[in-house]
């Protein structure tokens, strides 16, 4: 499907064919199983050292599920997840405690994801506490650290969470995914909770912080304009699956996918005028249940564009175009008319 | 309105002085000291707080304090006597000091009440909290359990035991009662861990490497403490009249040992001849047991958690 | 009737606290035509929800209470009547839909039924009657089979399904204002351009006036003729929708116009950020509740400035006692903007003492 890279240094993380299956449960002591919620249903990216990749899509899109799979919040059904040549998705007891330290997350709910129990100063010190990372003292100077580099005042270190509002409760949440230096952060969704005016800040840090610490990032978000600020690639998700795949600039000026054809004309733009001249893609239907995914290919019971093929025979996921541009859909040349994206 | 021209300018402008990351506000109450201003503004809940400590001082200093330490002192010169100076409560049919018989007996029944709570609220704990993270078969297992336990007649059953193994020491009638009490608080502990577990900060703990003890005793169970504490002093309450029953009926402390239950048992002979003997040891037993569940509904109105931080 | 359907006047709801008050809206005025479409925009604690729920009478009177101004929908003040009289407004003249469908719809009740409801208690018609216009509606919000989907409970659709159970309620009596708070946050992007060009629709072909509170300058932009910017319980500036994003005249406006990522711009450098944090409601500032954070701000502004039109646009009118536009306050801003980063960079500084309690 994809090139192999795995030699190439420059790659930290190759996702193949990943699947996370949850199974659904009937009976009341012998528990049979009756089907399968498929939240990943074969997923498969790169993401270079130093790079970030936005990976978009809507509820049920799965990717939420994909943040908590390769940090083994959840165990990959099938699939490899290889980190700097290693394969998370098997990998146990030391061995993953051990890669554990490369891979951080920052979550998506600041009021939810501090311990309300624990003090800002415990919370940033945790992993370094249970990585043995130094001595009490040295934990507690680098604590204070992290506070001044997420901007954050140092006597803040005893206070609780409750006490900060929801930009400052992210800056701390950064701070402890920083703690003990991973190479790569997942940021699942880290500005959708907080205020529109403290979105830019935390995303300025994120930036920041990246070229301060050479981090690779795979940042989630359902905001289309948030990701095309921040990301050099792009993922699509769509039921689980990756409907396309491409550099920022592509996938905006010439989508491959309907799907992503038609998130794209659903964005609303904060610019009166261009908002009046845009046509306005409208899907039909419902998301289909995540039990029930439809046959063949995910999204033909709401694209304008399907046709008896669709329903059929599911596209494969494949370059089209230039060899950086994936999508999968049978008809991905017809994608990009003329009508402004 | 016209702009505001800006001729004069130095003169009119404002240094930064105002931070750009302010100083927090004064450090807000901790969460324990909002939970205790909450608790003593319920009236009735600091009522029933304040009797306890009361009785607590009048069970084990009291008797120090006035000179009645005898309980088992018989005194057939002043049979039933009346309350008096020298008996304040009175005496009992062989001259027993009330008072005494009160203050010693309500030291067993607070003492097995408490001791038996605090067994049976570190059992149910430990119990729940296993059932409640693991789930699956463990969960299952540990549950059947707790409901073989539930559906076992409790009287009947501490009846038979009381009289088989024990020798109504002070000691094995608290392990007796702990058998039976840790089962609500496993229940409970099970549902706050179940819900508890799903939540973020405990995944995020985990991404930052916690391991299954740490997150269930450093993370969730201190988010569970509220309503273990509410059921803790409630089981006070139900303990102290588990008590006294197995010792109206003979089957818990054992003379010498007054208990208010056997204070009753002992009395009731003499229902129509002299109430007091019953009365007063039911009075005891009825406001504390009282007290207990009022500090308990103030306690669970104190740590709602709506009322708490955001 | 005069020349507006509802106008609030320097509208002041407080909230009782053990502190004091807390000032959620603090003299708000703002007028909406017939068929007008009008935005309230601002973050959250900006006032905007309390806004729209004292107009409706919603909030709870201890702690609220209605400390001042009027508000005069068809010129009758909403705050002198006695609560039969609004019942009567509520569902019938005014509709409103709020942010969470799933704990505003009942899950114990059908959805037909409580679309019904509200038809037989403002309309007086008869339960058949009642049904079949239910039905009429689920169909006009576009809710597909709707005759059997009457007989559905709320958890049986999907989110974008029950927000148009809320709108089909909303409008069922057909009211003269749809007040809207947040209809579409909590809801995919995909389903968010149908709920709102569903809304567009069905408040263009009725001729309903719409009042949108979001904090989306997305959608207000598409789907707004006049903005109403909101920040700390006050209005801080308003205008016409193109006027707004064309020509800001408010820092705060500017700020969040700044600060917005937009889809169809790349922008390689840092987003312009506004500091810092809305300020506490309960303690304001004195003057204008955004100088704190004001890289134009002067001391004038300890004297909070009037909502004034601009000098020359009457539809335009801002709270601030500057023009933005002019170079010299420009560079007086920039100097500003580097002595409160200098100060920043310096509280950062500064090292602690303090022990870690792991």
């Amino acid at each position: 499907m994809m090139a192999d890279t795995l030699v190439e240094k420059q790659t930290l993380l190759q996702v193949e064919n990943l699947k996370l299956y949850f199974p659904l449960y009937r009976g009341l002591i012998l528990q049979r199983v009756t089907g399968h919620v498929r939240a990943i249903d074969g997923v498969s990216f790169s993401i270079e050292r130093g790079q970030t990749l936005g990976l978009v899509g809507e509820s049920g899109s799965g990717k939420t599920s994909v943040a908590r799979a390769l940090v083994r919040l959840y165990k990959p059904t099938e699939g490899r997840i290889y980190f700097d040549g290693k394969d998370l998705a098997t990998l146990e007891g030391e061995a993953l405690r051990n890669m554990r330290q490369r891979i951080q997350m920052i979550f998506q709910d600041p009021y939810a994801s501090l311990n309300p129990r624990f003090t800002i100063a415990s919370l940033i010190a945790e992993p370094m506490v249970i990585y043995r990372y130094g001595s009490k003292q040295e934990i507690q100077d680098r604590v204070l650290e992290l506070l001044r580099v997420v901007g954050l005042r140092p006597e803040y270190a005893d206070r609780y969470p409750h006490e900060f509002s929801g930009g400052q409760r992210q800056r701390i949440a950064i701070a402890r995914a920083l703690a003990i230096q991973p190479e790569f952060v997942i940021a699942d969704e880290p500005v959708s909770a907080l205020d529109v005016s403290v979105r830019a800040q935390v995303l300025n840090l994120l930036r920041q912080l990246q070229r301060q610490f050479s981090l690779t990032y795979l940042f989630i978000s359902h905001d289309l304009s948030v990701v095309r600020h921040f990301a050099d690639r792009i993922a699509v998700m769509y039921l689980g699956k990756i409907v396309e795949l491409a550099d920022r600039d592509e996938l905006y000026a010439v989508p491959r996918h309907p799907y992503t054809k038609a998130l794209l004309s659903a964005v609303p733009i904060p610019d009166p005028k261009v908002e009046k001249r845009r046509s306005r893609i409208i899907l039909s239907g419902d998301l289909p249940s995540p039990i029930n995914i439809p046959s063949g290919c995910h999204f033909h019971t709401r694209c304008p564009m399907a046709q008896e093929i669709c329903r059929k025979e599911e596209p494969r996921f494949e370059p089209k175009g230039n060899g950086t541009h994936y999508a999968a859909c049978h008809f991905s040349d017809k994608v990009s008319g003329t009508e402004d994206a | 309105m016209m702009d505001t021209p800006i001729e004069k300018e130095r003169e009119d402008e404002l240094e930064a002085l105002l931070e750009v990351t302010p100083a927090l506000a004064q450090k807000r109450r901790s969460q324990a000291r909002i939970i205790l201003d909450r608790f003593l503004r319920n009236r009735t809940a600091t009522i029933g707080a304040s009797f306890l400590i009361l009785l607590f001082l009048f069970c084990f200093i009291g008797p120090f304090l006035t000179g009645h330490t005898n309980p088992n002192q018989p005194n057939l010169l002043a049979p039933d006597a009346a309350p008096s100076l020298a008996y304040p409560f009175g005496a009992d049919d062989v001259g027993r000091d009330l008072l005494a018989r009160a203050a010693v007996g309500g030291q067993v029944s607070l003492l097995v009440g408490l001791a038996s709570m605090l067994v049976a609220i570190l059992l149910g704990t430990a119990i729940g909290a296993i059932a409640g993270y693991y789930g699956k078969l463990l969960d299952n297992i540990l549950m059947r359990i707790t409901d073989v336990f539930l559906a076992v007649p409790t009287y009947l059953l501490l009846f038979v035991l009381s009289a088989s193994f024990t020798n109504g020491s002070v000691y094995s009638i608290i392990v007796l009662i702990s058998i039976f009490g840790w089962t609500t608080a496993a229940r409970l502990v099970r549902g706050e861990f179940l819900a508890l577990k799903e939540r973020e900060y405990v995944m995020a703990a985990r991404t930052v490497g916690a391991k299954d003890f740490r997150l269930m005793f450093r993370h969730i169970l201190p988010n569970a403490i509220g309503p273990i504490i509410v059921n803790a002093t409630l089981l006070v309450g139900q303990n102290i009249i588990l008590e006294s029953v197995l010792s109206y009926f003979g089957f818990g402390v054992q003379a010498p040992f007054p208990s208010w239950g056997s204070l009753i048992s002992d009395g009731q002979g003499q229902i129509n001849t002299d109430p007091k003997l019953v009365f007063i040891p039911g009075i005891l037993i009825f406001l504390t047991v009282l007290s207990c569940n009022l500090v308990g509904d103030g306690l669970r109105d104190a740590f709602d958690p709506h009322m708490t931080e955001r | 009737m005069g020349k507006y359907l509802l106008e609030v006047q320097d509208l002041k709801t407080y909230f009782k606290v053990k502190q004091g008050y807390v000032r959620a809206v603090d003299g708000v005025s703002f007028a909406i035509a017939p068929g007008e479409r009008v935005a309230i925009v601002g973050e959250s604690g900006c006032g905007k929800s309390v806004t729209a729920l004292s107009i409706m009478r919603l909030v709870a009177q201890p702690p609220g209470e209605y400390k001042g101004g009027s508000i005069l929908f068809e010129d009758m003040d909403l705050l002198d009547q006695p609560e039969s009289v609004i019942c009567k407004i509520r569902g019938a003249k005014i509709g409103m839909i709020f942010q969470d469908p799933m704990t505003c719809l009942n899950p114990t009740m059908t959805v037909g039924k409580q679309i019904a409801e509200g038809l037989r208690l403002h309309l007086k018609i008869r339960p058949d009657e009642a049904r079949k216009r239910a039905i009429t509606l689920l169909e006009q919000v576009g809710i597909p089979a709707a005759a059997e989907r009457y007989h559905s409970y709320p958890h049986q659709f999907s989110g974008g399904m029950r927000q148009r159970v809320m709108i089909a309620i909303a409008l069922a009596c057909n009211p003269k204002l749809l007040i809207a708070d947040e209809p579409t946050t909590a809801l995919d992007v995909t389903v968010q351009a149908q709920i709102l060009e569903l809304m567009n629709g069905i408040c263009r072909e009725f001729g309903t006036a719409l009042m949108l509170i979001t904090h989306d300058l997305g959608v207000v932009a598409g789907m707004t003729d006049r903005v109403v910017v909101m920040y700390a319980g006050k209005v801080v500036e308003e205008a016409p929708t193109e006027e707004l994003f064309a020509n800001p005249r408010h820092p705060y406006t500017l700020g969040l116009l700044e600060s917005v990522p937009r889809l169809d711009q790349v922008r390689d450098e840092e987003l312009r950020t506004i500091e810092g944090a809305p300020p506490d409601l309960l303690a304001p500032p004195p003057g204008c509740p955004f100088m704190p954070r004001c890289a134009f701000a002067r001391k004038q502004c300890l004297t909070m400035p009037p909502l004034d039109p601009l000098p020359k646009n009457e539809q335009h009118r801002k709270a601030c006692w500057f023009d933005i536009t002019d170079p010299k306050v420009q560079e007086y801003a920039e100097r500003r903007r580097a002595a409160m980063e200098a100060l920043k960079a310096k509280a950062l500084e500064t090292t602690g003492n303090k022990t870690v309690t792991s």
